[in-house]
């Protein structure tokens, strides 16, 4: 027989008021196997708890119930005061009878309060006769991070999680980390030089000796849970060996052939080998295989020739490395949108429309015009720039349906860098708001228009066409509500932030969600802003959505933050309610592991003494269940229960109806 | 093992039994919030709280007839804010199977609702239960479903 | 191969020259252009300007019968080709108008006719390659441009036959028959089309931008895919001359018309006479005619 206590709080006259807590407390103590009942004025106070402790030794109690208010307020100080008193914690039910009686029926007279009362502590002493002790799930934790993405965001996390004590590896698919920053000219809205900030950034991480960089390198698989992933790295063959390479550039000065530089946004050519920009980090060349004629028909070889420490290795291969780790940063950052997609706008036809990226590139003093602002078609100073702003953005026929964000201030900052390059020249902003929350944001814009003579215009452009050497940009100004045409010497199209290419495919692989523009989803758009809903692998920076550099670098700390927290402790707690299978009875009809929201549920092998495989049975990862309980109403065997939840628990609390 | 309530009031007219299983994160919280803003309604509800409606076994609504309801009431998070991200979707997929189930059996289906609380719609809470309360208090008990279980429990045992 | 053919109410009169050189020029690039047995109005754009089903069933009569006669159906006049494929798309697409519709013309029309503009039918059935090696007389040295008009290129969901913003087809085909395509800005803008009923000055402005930036890029001739277009850029010519902003007229002709005359066609059938701007001059002074 149960030996069950049933504390009925009065939460002073909270409850009291309309509940008869000691009628209560009575009519519990009638039922077979409630051996102790009292009423108190307030069950959580510290006297409270003493008393329900006293009385759980005093009468050996091996189950109680609180009868109080909701559980979500105190069901984790009385499971914690019944744990102190040598309880399985998970031996403690909450009633609630202050939200759900006292609270909501006034009439005492009536005795609703009581009665439903009565009714709901019956049902909760029925399903705790059910209950079996719980432990936490305690999980190791490997104390090193895999971060993805060496932009800025990215950056940030590696160089936090470092800086508090932990191993880092910052995973870059380009040969150089920086991101798309490292493009930029300068930043919004105190103007300072993008490279100027940043390098000593990139700096830093290659020097700290808790961050290894593999750059050239791509995330392939990711296996394991929080605490124990295992993401398989594919490190691309960079054809020059990375630790004997001193950095000289030799190899690059005698490379007779030249493409066009994808870094630079096509408005320059790179050698075939070559690093990305001269403050590329780690300041290693890679070798351009398809593009290498020695590669290709052996031909040529230059670069080996004159490599001073002979590193350079023409039949490197790929390399697959598995890193273990405990938790994962995704900081894979955006692209632009193409912008051949607008033909309207002439890009690609008229060799001086271009897009907001290359204009940073050509304000850049690291830039192919060494900061002048000159046209790519002629190399002239342009005396009139067009800038369209929103092309591909709130366009959802064409483009997307959100506001890239970004937009609005870096074309501001254009007009401002255009005016301040070229004495003179006139620049003209085609927009449809202009969306500037953010600190000294407004004023900076206002600063463009006032200061820096910009002139803005409310309207969209139809069509960009040449005309006698000049680009002609059609448009309607909607605040005096007529058409216009501007001739332009250029045009700038700030062109819509998109997730990357590639970005669902990574999101498949980690088992995190997207959205159906491919940014991946926070596990709370407020609470939990760069949790994903699989435990373990958070977000920062722009693979969620469009952002800023303020932002994206609060997220990498924030994101960093996380880790180390979950980071601080070698193993981690986690609330036992998770799904436990019958092997015995499980079918292997697989229905639970397409229900699963958190791929927590895995194939497991049932195997006899010689080691072949007898049948096949679903087996719950503790370390990836969250307890929701779907798998198991979509077991038809009934394979399946909730730690918690049991059917036999709610069946019980069902029958006490 | 069953209720010491009766089917009466002290003063004796006819209150009905109603059954409801909700989620931890919506509906709970959003009956919690109907308690702390002292907000009346029907007492005749008892809730079950589960951690997602996706966990709710059609099972559970039989039982809860079977065991003298006069209706049962479900409720979850709205669609798209399953705490579990897709949970509620499992159930309303489920609900509807089940639902055609019940009306192929005869059961009157103002006996059984199914309805969406958020957390913050403690107003939507009480408007559900006084609606579903008034309406069931309407039909009457629920006699031919009782009447089927006594008659099972006979042949039974 | 023969291809059912929809002419329209404007092909059968004031466009008869389209209509015939089409036809010449299809069977000189191997199909035939089958006229429907029964056809009526498609009702030009205006079913398609209010939300009601009603003013499809014009159009949806039509592709009832041509469903019976192949599954495919082509046409020349560029806003019956608009009208025609997007009515399609709503019989497809929408079950409760396609319901609503077949009740009223009484037949079960499910859109499964597959409506092609004539330029398609060369681009894709044909192919350009094919057109090329049937020129017998090539529109060598003639700088064409190419107006596209709206109503073949939008809504460009709907309709698709070439990228909207920035289409080639056309300057494929006159490329195809030997003549230089001119770049120029208004290609696909419109021409003021219907509202040269009630608004003729917006029609002269328009039309007006299109052949000032055509003849600017260096057209000697405009080269239309629509009725409307050419109605309307024949129309205002003198006007936008008269004007006095140096414009000086250039002939405006249907493509099918370029297409027989590169195909080798007698050039009196050509119907040439019928175009209010005369060809000849320019034919003879590129030694063509």
């Amino acid at each position: 027989m149960p030996r069950i206590g049933v504390f009925v709080c009065q939460c002073g006259n909270n409850i009291a008021a309309t509940v008869d807590t000691k009628k209560v407390a009575e009519e519990m103590g009638k039922l077979p196997g409630v051996v102790y009942t009292c009423d108190y004025k307030f069950m959580c106070s510290s006297p409270g708890q003493e008393m329900l402790k006293q009385a759980i030794k005093e009468n050996k109690l091996d189950g109680l119930i609180v009868s109080a208010c909701s559980p979500h307020m105190h069901e984790k100080t009385f499971r914690k005061a019944a744990e102190a008193a040598g309880l399985n914690p998970y031996q403690c039910e909450i009633t609630n009878i202050r939200e759900q009686c006292s609270w909501v029926h006034h009439d005492k007279t009536k005795a609703a309060g009581t009665v439903k009362s009565i009714d709901l502590t019956r049902m909760t002493i029925q399903r705790l006769k059910k209950n079996q002790p719980l432990n936490k799930i305690k999980i190791p934790v490997k104390k090193k991070a895999v971060v993805i993405g060496g932009g800025i965001a990215g950056i940030q996390a590696a160089l936090d999680i470092a800086e508090g004590g932990r191993e880092v590896i910052l995973v870059e698919k380009e040969p150089s980390i920086g991101g798309n920053m490292a493009r930029l000219s300068e930043t919004f809205p105190t103007m300072d030089c993008s490279q100027c900030i940043l390098t000593p950034k990139m700096v830093e991480a290659e020097l700290n000796e808790r961050i290894t960089l593999y750059t050239y390198s791509e995330v392939e698989k990711v296996d394991g849970y929080i605490g124990n992933f295992t993401v398989t790295v594919r490190r691309k063959a960079k054809y020059v060996d990375e630790e004997r390479c001193t950095g000289c550039g030799e190899c690059i000065e005698k490379c007779p052939f030249k493409v066009e530089s994808a870094f630079e946004l096509g408005l320059s050519k790179r050698k075939v080998i070559y690093t990305p920009f001269p403050q590329s980090v780690p300041n290693v060349p890679v070798i351009d295989a398809p593009n290498c004629t020695k590669i290709q028909k052996d031909k040529c070889g230059a670069c080996a020739i004159v490599c001073g420490p002979k590193c350079i290795d023409f039949k490197m291969e790929d390399k697959l490395e598995t890193v273990e780790a405990g938790a994962i940063v995704v900081a894979t950052g955006y692209q632009n949108m193409p912008n051949e997609r607008f033909g309207e706008y002439g890009y690609g036809r008229i060799k001086d429309v271009i897009s907001g990226m290359q204009f940073e590139r050509l304000a850049s003093s690291s830039g192919p015009t060494g900061g002048e602002i000159r046209r790519p078609s002629d190399g002239k100073v342009p005396q009139s720039v067009v800038f369209i702003q929103c092309v591909g953005s709130r366009d959802e026929k064409k483009g997307v349906s959100y506001c890239s964000k970004i937009c609005c201030m870096y074309t501001a900052k254009h007009t401002k860098l255009y005016s301040h390059k070229v004495h003179g020249g006139q620049s003209y902003v085609f927009y449809m708001d202009i969306r500037s929350g953010g600190k000294r944001y407004e004023e900076f814009v206002r600063g463009a228009i006032e200061h820096d003579g910009a002139m803005y215009l409310r309207g969209r452009v139809s069509r960009v066409y040449e005309k006698d050497g000049k680009i002609m940009v059609q448009g309607a100004d909607t605040l005096s509500g007529s058409q216009v045409e501007i001739e332009a010497d250029m045009v700038v199209l700030a062109t819509a932030v998109v997730s990357r290419d590639g970005a669902d495919t990574l999101a498949q692989r980690l088992g995190i969600g997207y959205d159906k523009y491919k940014f991946y989803n926070e596990y709370h758009p407020k609470l939990k802003p760069v949790e994903t809903v699989t435990a373990g692998i958070y977000l920062a920076g722009t693979c969620m959505g469009p952002m800023d550099i303020p932002e994206s670098v609060a997220q990498g700390s924030a994101a960093a933050s996380k880790v180390l927290a979950l980071f601080s402790a070698d193993e981690m707690a986690r609330e036992p309610i998770t799904s436990v299978v019958n092997r015995t009875t499980c079918n292997a009809c697989w229905d639970c592991l397409t229900a699963c929201p958190y791929t927590a549920i895995e194939r497991e092998a049932i195997k006899d003494r010689q080691g072949n495989v007898v049948r096949w049975v679903a087996k719950v990862n503790d370390g990836v269940c969250q307890g929701c309980g779907v798998c198991v109403a979509a077991c038809r065997s009934k394979s399946i229960d909730l730690k918690g939840y049991t059917d036999e628990q709610v069946f019980a609390a069902i029958n006490a109806f | 093992m069953s209720g010491h309530t009766e089917h009466t009031t002290p003063t004796g007219g006819y209150e009905p039994k109603i059954m409801a299983f909700v989620c931890n994160w919506c509906t709970y919280a959003g009956a919690d919030l109907a308690g702390t803003s002292r907000m009346e309604y029907r007492p005749n509800v008892r809730i079950i709280k589960l951690p997602c409606t996706g966990r709710i076994d059609p099972l559970f609504i039989i039982k809860a007839f079977e065991n003298g309801a006069d209706g049962v009431l479900v409720s979850g998070c709205h669609p798209g804010d399953c705490h579990y991200t897709t949970g509620n979707y499992h159930a309303r997929r489920r609900w509807i199977g089940f639902k055609n189930l019940m009306e192929f059996a005869g059961i009157d289906m103002r006996r059984l609702h199914f309805s969406w609380v958020s957390a913050s719609e403690a107003i939507k809470w009480v408007d559900l239960i006084n609606k579903v309360t008034d309406e069931i208090k309407a039909l009457g008990p629920f006699m031919e479903y009782k009447g089927l279980k006594e008659k099972s429990a006979e042949q039974g045992e | 191969m023969k291809i059912p053919y929809y002419p329209g109410c404007t092909l059968n009169t004031v466009a008869k020259q389209f209509d015939t050189s089409a036809r010449e020029s299809a069977s000189s690039v191997g199909f035939e252009m089958k006229e429907l047995a029964q056809w009526n109005c498609c009702g030009a754009t205006f079913p398609l300007t209010p939300d009601n089903v009603i003013g499809l069933t014009a159009p949806a009569k039509v592709l009832s019968n041509a469903s019976k006669e192949g599954d495919t159906l082509t046409t020349l006049c560029a806003v019956c080709y608009n009208v025609l494929k997007r009515t399609n798309k709503v019989i497809r697409d929408n079950r409760e108008k396609r319901n609503v519709i077949n009740g009223f013309i009484e037949e079960e029309y499910d859109g499964s006719v597959n409506i092609l503009h004539y330029l398609e039918v060369l681009r894709d059935k044909v192919g350009f390659d094919k057109v090329k090696a049937s020129v017998k007389r090539p529109l060598k040295g003639i700088k064409a441009a190419t107006y596209y008009g709206c109503m073949l290129l939008r809504p460009f969901e709907d309709i698709g036959i070439d990228k909207a913003e920035r289409p080639t087809i056309f300057e494929d085909l006159l490329a195809a028959l030997g003549a230089e395509p001119v770049e120029f800005a208004n290609k696909i803008e419109c021409c003021g089309a219907h509202l040269a009923m009630n608004n003729e000055e917006v029609v002269t402005t328009l039309s007006g931008k299109v052949m000032t930036s055509a003849v600017g890029a260096g057209a000697e001739l405009i080269v239309t895919t629509c009725p409307l277009c050419q109605f309307n850029l024949e129309k205002s010519q003198p006007k936008v001359a008269e004007a006095g902003s140096g414009y000086s007229p250039v002939p405006v002709i249907y493509f099918t018309q370029a297409l027989g005359l590169a195909l080798g066609q007698d050039i009196a059938t050509l119907g040439f006479e019928k175009n209010s701007s005369d060809i000849m001059p320019l034919l003879k002074k590129k030694g063509i005619a």
